[in-house]
């Protein structure tokens, strides 16, 4: 019955768009130029470069693939470039790459302590990942590797799936005791469990799209207001002033995404280490 | 702040090392380095005192409760909606989940107000209030 009315509702909706696409069309063919301008949406579009098909995988080499080549070859490039010399009054490229260790091991020391320095590699790995990934996203033309949940989806998972081997290998069946916390009554079990399960299995969810979300709002507005550029004519310098200040905040954004990202891998994985 | 570019810098230090010997301590290095320990050691206490994770100001603190919220009701709804798909309990599952969902969500909202993803300091689980989260 839903289903009969669903279909109704799409027919209706199909007719519509049809009609509307004829009224159009003509109309349509003059704003082409803008409109293909102006998709904000396009700068996301995965793109295949290089097809390669395993059985009836797509396994194609695409530009997000190649970005991320791209930022992981630049890691590589700035933490042994700037690390090679080890001169004790450091230099800019050396200091950065010092401050941003000290950082993430403050972090990861802080928050988890002595156990935790097993896990800085994996911490830091993540952190300079999505901060680079972040980072290059801004560049114009480039393609910002976090604005796609797929990639953000699968660090999250494999995070929590990390956290979940942990706490299973330090605590063994304890860790179950994860899901009641202690002091709640043993009536409430049925309730609190599920409850429990939910709000864990909510993490790697909130923690991909928190990342994803942000890159995308991001590079959708910084879009649609360099649209408003091309279709304003004369006026056109005002969007540009609006997204030269939405730049700035997207650095910030940036930046602190990849904050965020790392602090909460290391939370949870405290959460994992130090039960409650 | 920045040190500036190799030669210069290097001259720099240099000269200053002289002055030091000239003056008195023999190794300015253990100086600096005790100097580095005590900013630092101050730099961890102010952490601890304006521990504020994820901070970004109160758009991103809404942003971030919001999304808590609606990732537990994503899981819960899915988790109902897929109990139903494989036991055939058509609309009970998402109804259920939808129940269970909301109420991680607003734990997770609950959670992350309380201390930011910080519980409070170990040591005794006698906090009577945290324990119904």
């Amino acid at each position: 019955m839903y289903f009969g009315r669903y279909k109704a509702w799409a027919g209706r909706r199909r007719a519509a768009v049809t009609a509307t696409d004829q009224a159009t069309a003509d109309s349509a063919a003059a704003e082409t130029d803008l409109a293909e301008v102006s998709a904000p949406l396009e700068q996301f579009v995965v793109k295949p470069l290089i097809p390669l098909h395993l059985g009836s995988y797509n396994i194609s080499y695409t530009n997000s693939a190649l970005l991320m080549t791209i930022i992981v070859a630049l890691i590589m490039l700035l933490l042994v470039g700037a690390t090679s010399r080890r001169a004790l009054v450091p230099s800019r490229l050396q200091s950065l790459a010092e401050l941003s260790y000290e950082f993430v091991i403050g972090m990861v020391r802080q928050e988890i302590g002595d156990e935790g320095i097993a896990f800085f590699p994996l911490v830091f790995s993540i952190f300079m990942f999505v901060l680079f990934a972040n980072f290059i996203g801004l560049i114009p033309f480039s393609f910002s590797v976090t604005g796609q949940i797929v990639v953000t989806a699968t660090l999250a998972i494999f995070v929590i799936v990390l956290c979940t081997i942990v706490g299973f290998v330090r605590h063994g069946v304890h860790f179950f005791h994860f899901f009641l916390p202690p002091g709640a009554p043993l009536y409430m079990a049925p309730v609190i469990i599920p409850i429990e399960v939910i709000s864990y299995l909510s993490r790697p969810v909130s923690l991909s799209i928190r990342l994803f979300a942000n890159m995308m709002a991001g590079h959708t507005m910084m879009a649609v207001f360099a649209g408003f550029t091309l279709t304003l004519g004369i006026f056109g310098f005002f969007p540009i002033a609006i997204n030269v200040a939405m730049f700035g905040l997207e650095v910030i954004v940036c930046a602190l995404q990849a904050y965020v990202f790392a602090i909460l891998t290391v939370l949870y994985l405290r959460d994992a280490i130090h039960m409650h | 702040m920045v040190a500036p570019p190799r030669p210069g810098g290097g001259r720099g230090v240099r000269l200053r090392v002289r002055s030091m010997s000239e003056s008195g301590p023999p190794d300015p290095l253990k100086r600096l380095g005790e100097q580095i320990d005590k900013v630092r050691l101050q730099a961890r206490k102010g952490e601890r005192k304006g521990g504020d994770v994820t901070s970004g100001g109160a758009l991103g603190f809404g942003l971030r409760v919001s999304i808590e919220m609606v990732s537990a009701l994503i899981v819960g709804v899915g988790l109902g909606w897929l109990a139903d798909h494989f036991l055939g309990s058509r609309p009970w599952g998402i109804i259920a989940g939808f129940l269970l969902g909301s109420a991680a969500g607003f734990a997770n909202v609950f959670r992350a107000v309380q201390g930011m993803g910080r519980p409070p300091p170990r040591g005794g689980h006698g906090h009577g209030s945290s324990d119904g989260g």
